[in-house]
């Protein structure tokens, strides 16, 4: 609050006291009153008026700087009212009141919403749940009845729409659903292997793994959503003649990295920086026309989450190879 | 015959799952007294439980605690809740293994083979016919000693388990894959070869027929 941007603010109040003071001036010339009492007057009034402006300001600008330099200084500005004192004029208690309403009845709308999500969140996880019972019996169903193959891969896609859901519920919310252990990647990856090997056979895809005894600190349930998910995406643009995907795992002293490398279709450049935004099909994706854009922006917040790092660099036509960081302990230690 | 417990409470999925059992000649009990769960399932005294967590009366989790207190039976909890929470849960309270739904119908009966093999005494060498298999080795000893690969005492692991029973390739394959041995289809039928060869060699042959699409058969 400046004090010259105060008096243009005020500037009626400004001309008042001046026309008061020509006019009184005028009127003590007009009666011929001494010089030395005119001068008496001039000195009182500038100090009296003076005071008056300056008082009146310094009362308004020490709620308002502080307001100010309070609402700078909050990450979330809505907790403002926190920090508030109540002014000791009337203009002040009246803005002090008023923010306080809007603060509550904004606070109260966004509860709501959240427990709206809160409720759906909910609603969604059983819903996958109850959706996995049946799912279940027509796995067993085709087991026991030799059925059709072609019946058990669509099962298996299935399940794998209705996993993204479950797990971008996961990603989205802030609060903390998963639970950080030591892992051997051989382990997470023989899962998702398993679950793909149909999948590789069918398609004559060779897997290659090595050096994967190697302990990690993550959510077992949510990196092999995240390694399934690269691994699909790699069985989905495959090269035609002799296709592998290869997994293998390397250390330094701060971190540990897991690259998953294929030789398939790639990623042209301009699609690559954009892979992880939410929506995002690309080339490949307009191609098969069946991308839905999410699961590797799943990965990338899931990712974040664990505190793993996701990055991708590829050569179109030539391979893709994803590398997933995992920081040692000392990175969880100070974090925690 | 070794009797496995469902407990379960989707009619299905228990029905299915005592067929599977059953064709893969274990004997399928269903629960069927929620009420009473933990005394019922220490009368039926089963090998092994499939336990699952959403069950009506009472929490698998916590009948599983209770159980723990009074046996040792081998339990594979089952579930459609895919958490590690639930699995650290779990596994803690005494669960052998944890398997989500909707789970890999071969690969919960490899569960289940190797969970009972575990719990019975540790077997240090299977006889067939003449021959000494010893798996931790990986050696046949007949009047000398064949050394097996990896994948080929994994293959003659199985087909020794089914001893007598057709066992198709997907089946060979899941366990060859859960060994962490990612083969393809190529490999499998070259290493069924060579493993046919090293028996000839020991003295048998024709060990493993093959059963056309259905799998192969040791006699």
């Amino acid at each position: 609050m400046k004090f010259t941007k105060y008096l243009k603010d005020i500037w009626v109040v400004v001309l008042i006291f001046i026309i008061f003071f020509i006019t009184m001036l005028s009127f003590f010339i007009a009666f011929k009153i001494t010089k030395e009492l005119i001068f008496a007057f001039v000195i009182t009034y500038i100090i009296f008026s003076t005071t008056i402006l300056l008082y009146s300001y310094y009362r308004k600008k020490y709620f308002y700087q502080t307001f100010l330099n309070n609402l700078n200084k909050l990450d979330q500005k809505y907790l403002i009212t926190e920090l508030m004192k109540k002014p000791n004029f009337y203009e002040g208690k009246i803005i002090y009141d008023a923010i306080y309403e809007i603060d509550k009845s904004m606070t109260e709308n966004v509860n709501n919403y959240k427990r709206h999500t809160e409720d759906f969140k909910e609603y969604i996880e059983l819903w996958i749940h109850e959706v996995k019972l049946p799912l279940a019996s027509l796995n067993l169903i085709t087991h026991n009845n030799k059925t059709n193959q072609k019946i058990k891969k669509c099962l298996e896609e299935l399940d794998n729409y209705i996993e993204q859901i479950l797990y971008y519920v996961r990603s989205e919310n802030p609060e903390k659903d998963y639970l950080i252990k030591k892992h051997y990647l051989e382990d997470i990856v023989k899962n998702v292997a398993l679950k793909n090997k149909d999948n590789f056979l069918y398609t004559k895809t060779d897997f290659i793994v090595s050096d994967l005894d190697k302990e990690v600190l993550t959510d077992s349930k949510w990196l092999e959503y995240i390694i399934n998910q690269i691994i699909s995406n790699s069985l989905k643009y495959l090269k035609e003649e002799n296709p592998y995907i290869k997994i293998t795992a390397y250390e330094n002293d701060k971190e540990i990295n897991l690259i998953i490398l294929d030789n398939g279709k790639g990623i042209s450049q301009s699609d690559l920086p954009r892979v992880f935004d939410k929506s995002f099909t690309g080339e490949n994706g307009h191609e098969k026309g069946k991308a839905t854009g999410m699961g590797l922006y799943i990965c990338y917040n899931l990712c974040e989450k664990l505190g793993h790092k996701l990055k991708i660099e590829s050569v179109k036509d030539k391979f893709t190879k994803v590398t997933i960081t995992f920081m040692k302990n000392d990175y969880y230690l100070t974090k925690m | 015959m070794q009797k496995i417990l469902i407990v379960e409470d989707d009619l299905t999925i228990s029905t299915e799952l005592k067929e599977m059992l059953d064709t893969a000649s274990f004997e399928g009990i269903i629960l069927k007294d929620f009420d009473n769960s933990l005394n019922e399932i220490l009368e039926i005294n089963p090998d092994l439980i499939l336990l699952d967590i959403n069950i009506p009366k009472i929490n698998g989790q916590i009948l599983l605690k209770e159980l723990r207190k009074q046996t040792n039976i081998p339990v594979i909890m089952v579930t459609s809740r895919k958490s590690e929470v639930d699995e650290v849960l779990s596994m803690s309270y005494g669960a052998d293994d944890y398997v989500t739904k909707p789970y890999n119908p071969t690969l919960l009966l490899l569960k289940i083979n190797a969970i009972l093999k575990r719990a019975n005494k540790p077997i240090n060498f299977i006889n067939y016919h003449n021959l000494k298999v010893i798996p931790a080795k990986g050696i046949i000893k007949g009047k000398e000693e064949i050394i097996l690969t990896k994948n080929e005492m994994i293959i003659l692991g199985t087909l020794l388990n089914n001893l007598g029973n057709i066992v198709s390739r997907d089946t060979l394959m899941t366990e060859l894959w859960n060994n962490k041995e990612y083969i393809n289809d190529n490999a499998l039928s070259v290493n069924i070869n060579r493993l046919r060869h090293k028996l000839k060699e020991a003295g048998i042959e024709n060990a493993i027929e093959t059963r056309k699409g259905q799998g192969y058969i040791l006699k």
